[in-house]
């Protein structure tokens, strides 16, 4: 700490002069270190009471939370082994490049009624969209201004073809995915909404609605789906949805809304077209169908936590309570000082 | 001599200032020396420690939310948050309050710090600063770390944390990740210290307000500046309360070993200055016989410098605390 500077030292003069004359420096509560405080501690009637007031919030929480997740059904169905045909199947990889039909009929059964709007979601495993070089390979400017149409230096090796710029250009617009999902209930179509599956910030202020895909998949090697050259931007929202880039390597992204309620037993059957080349790294491919809580999809973890925490807090709270009471701190008695026994400052 | 010494004090006076000019702190008259060694002493002690150690602790929570990112990028180095995130973790977010404790804070009054001299001894013996201390912080931060992206991770497993069905991408996970990570590290701070004025509350209260405000001004920015974190907050993380409800989660499960920690210290195995509030606490402090008792019993054959180190730690801690811990807890 700094020096503490004189105070008045008595100088030369006669005593009012020399008050007068003071280098005391001017109190104050915050310079002199000694400002109105509050000075908690740990307490046994602190810890006890913390732990069950979190307790008592948490398990509510936890009861809640798990209610949400349990009201939502999910139906899961991996169709990627699935899908290539038998005699295929050695060779997966020669299977997708190749051009034989790719079409696949799948069947899933509602266990439980789904109220609409019924969320439908592709799920990729072990794709790693969040990887340094795959985020970084795109182009903001030309996404949203056909003015920078020619900012194509972060896309590399997926900017030009022949001289010309790619719009959109970059790996992550190149590696589109495009199986697509017809869903029909009991012969008869379910209308999929594809409309309105982005984030309205995308489509209204990143994706502009005067650019439109140029020289998209042009190049020698074809990463996922074509973009109609007529759509704007903003309206092509699979591709708003894909180039929000997924965190963990296993992810879903929205496909399309379903806004009719499915009963009890009814049977899906959805025509895929299996386009999409995940063989090639073990991905795996999912199609999902949600419903949504307020909590969101399927997910007992928070419940489940919330629960355990709680329950462990309840625990502690009585474990914190029986270890005060067994060893409370002994009431005051001086013959129990050591002071006592042993005169005089001792070892 | 003055500058031979690991600190050296002048006394400005009717001899000169030569003293002055050549010490490392000056004082007016003889009887400050009392104050500026027991109680700045003891302060300036207190507070670089519990400084320090907390310093290591928020950036190893910081680094190693990242790192944990990492494995699941394949280790391409894809960062966990947003560019500015990561710049101004350790300007706005996290920086005012620990000033705040290493200027401000005050384990124990001045009064007491004159009551009861063996405080000094805390730093003699380097009770504050050993390497228990300091492996212990550490391993605090990579705890918290490990539940906060743990946490995070789960309740985002399927990224479907939103009631309109849209799903969560990087930017959520690593806003959602720093936004628990702000709330954790700062009170963190507020459980350890136990001196609050109004400039800790402003401090540790604003740096999270600050976070929520930082992110809303950001994200209102042009997409070109912002890119992924364009209105993040106010779009996606806000309206979901699986947002909300894992922020409050991982806050409190990052806290509880910590807390449970000091409460069985505290109540079990207090270090010197513990126990003093713990006598402020128990109001015998206006006990002027247990004071002197407490004065007498701590008197030691104390040496200073490397020698009192030495012996402190070949005495072992508990054979310190049994005699003084026997009479404090007497009463």
């Amino acid at each position: 700490m700094s020096s503490n500077t004189a105070s008045s030292s008595a100088g030369s003069g006669d005593s009012s002069a020399a008050r007068k004359n003071s280098k005391r420096p001017k109190y104050s509560k915050f310079t002199q270190q000694e400002l109105p405080a509050c000075k908690p501690i740990l307490t046994p009637g602190w810890v006890i009471s913390t732990f069950l007031i979190v307790s008592v919030i948490f398990i509510p929480l936890g009861v809640i939370s798990l209610f949400a997740s349990q009201d939502v059904v999910e139906i899961v169905d991996r169709y990627d082994n699935d899908c290539i045909p038998a005699p295929a199947r050695t060779n997966k990889v020669a299977f997708i490049q190749g051009d034989s039909p790719k079409a696949c009929n799948r069947t899933l059964t509602v266990t439980k009624r789904m109220k609409q709007p019924i969320y439908v979601y592709y799920q990729l495993d072990n794709f790693y969209q969040n990887h340094r070089r795959y985020v970084k390979s795109r182009s903001d400017s030309q996404l949203r201004s056909p003015k920078f149409e020619n900012q194509i230096s972060a896309c590399k090796p997926e900017d030009d073809v022949g001289g010309q710029p790619i719009v959109p250009c970059g790996l992550i617009a190149w590696s589109l995915f495009n199986d697509t999902y017809t869903l029909s209930r009991n012969n008869t179509p379910l209308a999929v909404n594809k409309k309105g599956i982005a984030w309205k910030s995308d489509k209204e202020h990143k994706f502009g609605n005067k650019v439109f895909p140029k020289n998209f998949q042009k190049g020698n090697l074809t990463g996922g789906a074509t973009l109609n050259p007529d759509i704007p931007l903003s309206e092509q929202e699979d591709l708003i949805v894909w180039m929000r880039t997924a965190a963990l390597p296993t992810f879903r992204k929205l496909y399309g809304k379903i806004e009719t309620d499915l009963e009890n037993g009814d049977t899906i059957q959805v025509t895929l077209q299996n386009n999409y080349n995940t063989y090639s790294f073990s991905g795996k491919k999912k199609l999902v169908l949600s419903t949504t809580s307020w909590l969101g999809g399927k997910n007992d973890f928070l419940g489940i936590a919330y629960l355990t925490v709680g329950g462990i807090c309840f625990f502690l709270a009585l474990a914190f309570t029986i270890m005060y009471l067994v060893k409370p701190r002994r009431l005051g008695d001086p013959s129990y000082l050591s002071w006592n026994r042993n005169p005089g400052g001792g070892r | 001599m003055l500058q031979e010494a690991d600190i050296g004090v002048g006394i400005s006076g009717v001899e000169g200032m030569q003293a002055v000019m050549s010490s490392d702190i000056a004082i007016a008259q003889f009887r400050y020396l009392e104050r500026l060694l027991l109680v700045h002493g003891h302060w300036c002690y207190s507070r670089i420690s519990s400084m320090i150690c907390y310093f290591f602790y928020k950036n190893i929570t910081f680094g190693v939310t990242i790192f944990l990112y990492e494995a699941y990028t394949s280790f391409s180095a894809q960062p966990a948050y947003n560019d500015w995130f990561l710049s101004l973790f350790n300007v706005f977010f996290s920086s005012l309050p620990v000033i705040a404790v290493g200027v401000f804070d005050q384990d124990v009054s001045a009064r007491f710090c004159y009551k009861f001299p063996l405080l000094y001894q805390e730093g003699v013996q380097n009770i504050l600063f050993s390497w228990k201390r300091i492996i212990g912080w550490m391993f605090n931060g990579v705890i918290s770390a490990l539940a906060i992206f743990f946490l995070c991770k789960e309740s985002l497993k399927h990224q479907l944390f939103d009631p309109n069905g849209k799903t969560a991408g990087w930017e959520v996970l690593g806003g959602t990740m720093y936004t628990c990570m702000v709330w954790v590290v700062n009170l963190q701070l507020a459980l350890s210290i136990s001196y609050f004025t109004w400039v800790q509350h402003i401090v540790i209260w604003g740096s999270i307000a600050l976070w929520y405000i930082f992110l809303m001004i950001y994200g209102a920015m042009s997409p070109s500046f912002s890119t992924d974190a364009y209105m993040v907050f106010l779009e996606a993380l806000a309206p979901a309360p699986s947002y909300w409800l894992t922020t409050l989660f991982v806050m409190i499960f990052s806290l509880i070993p910590y807390f449970i920690y000091k409460s069985v210290k505290m109540r079990f195995f207090p270090v010197y200055h513990q126990m003093i509030q713990w006598i402020r606490y128990e109001g015998h402090s206006n006990d002027a016989e247990f004071v002197e008792m407490v004065r007498q019993r701590s008197i030691r054959p104390t040496t200073v410098g490397y020698t009192a180190r030495r012996a402190a730690s070949v005495r072992r801690e508990d054979r310190f605390y049994d005699q003084i811990h026997t009479d404090l807890v007497a009463f």
